[in-house]
C-alpha cells in the first residue's frame, strides 16, 4: 500500500434497531489507489453512505479492516478518528452545510480553526482555496447571498483548506440543477486532476458518476460491478 | 476568527429568538440585582450597626407609644460611673417632607447633648458640634433630600409633619451626610421640636425611642435586662433590644422583606432557568446537522460540548448584563432618594449583588445549556447526519 491508498477488506457493517440486525455492508473488499476518482452507485439502502463514513472515519466497521494511507481506521479511537479526519479529509454534503451567519472566508476558515496557525497564514489558504473553487471575489458573502451552486463551490473550499489527502462527497450534486452540477462536477475533476486528491463520490445520478475514472455499483451490502470511464474533458456537461 | 467569534455569530442565527431570549434574562435580573442589593445592604448595614454598639429601648407595645423623656435620667442612673453606657439619646419622629413632596423624609429630632456622642459614626466636627449645640435649629440631612432640594450648609430648609399637629420647622443646615445608608435622614434638635409642639398645645418632652451607648457587647446584654427591669411593671413598660433586632422587627412589621426578597429572587431564577433551557434546546435541534458537520470535520465532541455550553453562558451573560448595568446605573445615578424602603434609605446596586447576580447567571446559563451540551457531547456524527431537513 502506497501514498493515501484506500483498502478495506473484509468489512461488515450491522446496524441495530430495536434489537433487530440490520446487516449493511456484508464482508465488502475494496482498494482505491491514490489519486484515483471514484463513484459509488446503488439503490437506496445499498450500504454507499455507511461505505463513505468508514472511509472517512465517521463510523466503525462491526468486522474487517479500513486502511486509508497508513492509518489504521478500524483500531482507532473516535477521539483519533476525529483527529485524522481534520487533517486527512474533507466532507462535501448535498445540502452544503455552511454556517448561515459566517461570510464564506470565515466558513472555509472553520477547519483551520483546529490548527495551530497564525492568523495571517489562515487568511492566505482561505484565499487560495476560494480561488480555487473561483469565488475569490465572494469571500465577504454569506450563504444567503449565495446560489446553490456558490455554497456548493464554498463547502469545497473548506473541504480542501486544509490540503487534505482524499475528498469524500456524498451527492454532491443533488440538490442542483444540471448545469451547476456539471460546474461542480468541473472542479471534482480539477482537484483529482490538477491537485492529486483522492476522491471518492457518492451519487445516484449516472452521469455525475461517468465524470469519475470508474464507478462502483453496491447491491445489498457488497460491491456488484465496476465500471471503468474514458476520461472525459471538463465542461462536458453532467 | 476564533471559536468565541463563531459562538457570537451564532447568537445572531435568529435575532429575535436571541433579543426575546436576552429580554428574559435582562428583566428579571434587574429586579434580581435590586433584590441582592436590598439583603446586601441590610446585611452590610447590620455589620455597622453591630460595632456601634447602640441598644434601642422603646415602648414593650409599640415603638408608637411615647415614653416621657424623664426616663432618660432613669436609665443613666443605673450605671453612674459610666462604666457600661457611654450616653443616651432620646429620639422623636417627626414624619417631615419638603412642602409641596410627596415623600416621607426619615426626620428624627433628637437630645441635643448627647447625639453626637450616640451617633458618633456620623462624624460631626467639633466646629459642627459648636453648632449643632448653638443653634436650636440645626440640623444634619442626609445626601439625598440635599441635593434633591439644592440643600447646601449653612443653608435654610422646612419640613412639614406629615402627623398631628402638622408642624412646619424652619432648619439651618450644618452638615450633609455623604454616608449612603443615611442619604435619606434628617436629624434635627428634640428641642426645637418640643418647643413648637407646646406652642400647638400638644404633647411636648416624650420620645418613641432611647438610643442607649454601650460599652461592650457584655454591658449592652446586661444593661438590656436591667433597664426592662426598672420599668416592668410600670405604665411604660420597655422593651430593649439591640439595633440590629430593632431594625429587623421594624422592618419585618410590613412583612419579612429580605426573605421575600430572597423567595423572589428563587423564583424568578427558576423562570430565567426553564425559558433558557427551553431556548437553547431549541437551538440545538435546529442545529444538529451542522454540528454533526463540525464534528466531521475535525471538532472533538468535548468542543461541540464547549460550543453549545458557551452560547448559552454567553446568552445569559449578555441578557443579565443588559438588565444589571441599566439598573445600576438607575440606582447609581438616582438613589432611591426619598422611597423609604424600610431602613435603606438609599438603594444602591452594591458590586457584591453585581458580582453574585452575574454568578447566578452564569449558573443559570450553564444549567440551561449543560443538557444540549451534553447531547452535542454524545452526538453521533452519522446519525445526525441522516437527520432530514
Amino acid at each position: 500500500m502506497s501514498g493515501t491508498d484506500i483498502v478495506l477488506q473484509d468489512v461488515r457493517k450491522v446496524y441495530y434497531k430495536d434489537r433487530l440486525e440490520i446487516p449493511v455492508l456484508e464482508g465488502l473488499d475494496l482498494r482505491v489507489d491514490a489519486g484515483d476518482f471514484v463513484a459509488l452507485m446503488g439503490p437506496s439502502g445499498s450500504g454507499k453512505s455507511t461505505l463513505l463514513h468508514l472511509i472517512g472515519g465517521l463510523d466503525r466497521p462491526t468486522s474487517g479492516q479500513v486502511r486509508v494511507g497508513q492509518a489504521e481506521l478500524h483500531r482507532m479511537s473516535e477521539r483519533q478518528l476525529t483527529a485524522w479526519r481534520s487533517r486527512h479529509v474533507g466532507f462535501i454534503f448535498q445540502m452544503y452545510h455552511l454556517v448561515p451567519v459566517l461570510t464564506a472566508a470565515q466558513n472555509v476558515e472553520l477547519p483551520l480553526l483546529l490548527f495551530r496557525m497564525p492568523a495571517r497564514q489562515r487568511r492566505q489558504r482561505v484565499q487560495v482555496a476560494l480561488d480555487v473553487v473561483g469565488l475569490g471575489d465572494r469571500m465577504d458573502h454569506r450563504p444567503n447571498q449565495l446560489s446553490g451552486g456558490q455554497e456548493q463551490r464554498v463547502a469545497i473550499a473548506r473541504a480542501i483548506v486544509t490540503d487534505p489527502d482524499v475528498i469524500l462527497a456524498d451527492e454532491p450534486t443533488g440538490d442542483l440543477d444540471a448545469a451547476t452540477s456539471s460546474e461542480i462536477l468541473d472542479l471534482l475533476r480539477l482537484l483529482n486532476s490538477e491537485f492529486g486528491k483522492t476522491i471518492v463520490m457518492v451519487t445516484h445520478d449516472p452521469r455525475a458518476a461517468a465524470r469519475s475514472r470508474r464507478t462502483l455499483h453496491l447491491d445489498k451490502g457488497v460491491l456488484d460491478r465496476e465500471e471503468l470511464h474514458a476520461a472525459t474533458p471538463t465542461g462536458a456537461g453532467a | 476568527m476564533t471559536v468565541t467569534y463563531v459562538l457570537m455569530q451564532n447568537l445572531r442565527r435568529n435575532p429575535l429568538r436571541s433579543a426575546l431570549t436576552c429580554l428574559a434574562f435582562a428583566l428579571p435580573m434587574a429586579v434580581f440585582v435590586a433584590a441582592l442589593s436590598f439583603v446586601v445592604a441590610l446585611r452590610d448595614m447590620a455589620q455597622a450597626n453591630e460595632k456601634q454598639l447602640r441598644l434601642a429601648v422603646h415602648h414593650k407595645t409599640s415603638i408608637i407609644n411615647l415614653l416621657p423623656e424623664g426616663m432618660r435620667r432613669r436609665i443613666e442612673a443605673l450605671d453612674p460611673q459610666r462604666q457600661r453606657l457611654t450616653a443616651v439619646c432620646g429620639m422623636r419622629w417627626f414624619g417631615g417632607r419638603v412642602p409641596g413632596t410627596p415623600n416621607t423624609l426619615t426626620s428624627l429630632a433628637a437630645d441635643a447633648d448627647t447625639f453626637p456622642a450616640v451617633y458618633a459614626e456620623v462624624g460631626l466636627t467639633p466646629a459642627e458640634i459648636e453648632a449643632w449645640q448653638r443653634d436650636r435649629r440645626a440640623a444634619v440631612v442626609g445626601r439625598g433630600p440635599a441635593e434633591q432640594h439644592g440643600w447646601k450648609v449653612g443653608g435654610r430648609a422646612v419640613l412639614e409633619s406629615t402627623v398631628p399637629p402638622y408642624l412646619s420647622l424652619e432648619f439651618t443646615i450644618i452638615r450633609i451626610l455623604d454616608d449612603p445608608q443615611r442619604a435619606n435622614v434628617f436629624y434635627f434638635r428634640r428641642d426645637y421640636m418640643d418647643e413648637a409642639l407646646r406652642e400647638a398645645g400638644w404633647d411636648a418632652d416624650k420620645v418613641n425611642i432611647f438610643w442607649v451607648k454601650c460599652v461592650s457587647a457584655e454591658a449592652l446584654r446586661s444593661l438590656q435586662q436591667d433597664i426592662d427591669a426598672l420599668f416592668a411593671d410600670t405604665p411604660d413598660e420597655t422593651k430593649s433590644e439591640d439595633e440590629n433586632a430593632f431594625i429587623a422587627n421594624f422592618t419585618q412589621a410590613a412583612g419579612d422583606i429580605p426573605g421575600l426578597m430572597k423567595a423572589m429572587a428563587v423564583v424568578v431564577v427558576f423562570i430565567i432557568a426553564l425559558v433558557a433551557g427551553n431556548t437553547m434546546m431549541m437551538s440545538f435541534r435546529e442545529r444538529t446537522r451542522e454540528l454533526a458537520v463540525f464534528k466531521a470535520i475535525g471538532f472533538q465532541s468535548w468542543r461541540i460540548f464547549g460550543i453549545v455550553l458557551g452560547e448559552s453562558l454567553l446568552l445569559a451573560m449578555a441578557g443579565s448584563l443588559l438588565g444589571i448595568v441599566p439598573a445600576a446605573l438607575v440606582l447609581a445615578l438616582a438613589p432611591a432618594r426619598g422611597m423609604n424602603v424600610g431602613p435603606i434609605n438609599a438603594l444602591e446596586v452594591s458590586p457584591a449583588a453585581v458580582a453574585g447576580s452575574l454568578i447566578i447567571a452564569a449558573a443559570v446559563g450553564a444549567a440551561a445549556g449543560l443538557w444540549p451540551a451534553v447531547q452535542g457531547l454524545r452526538l453521533r456524527t452519522v446519525d445526525a447526519l441522516r437527520i432530514p431537513g
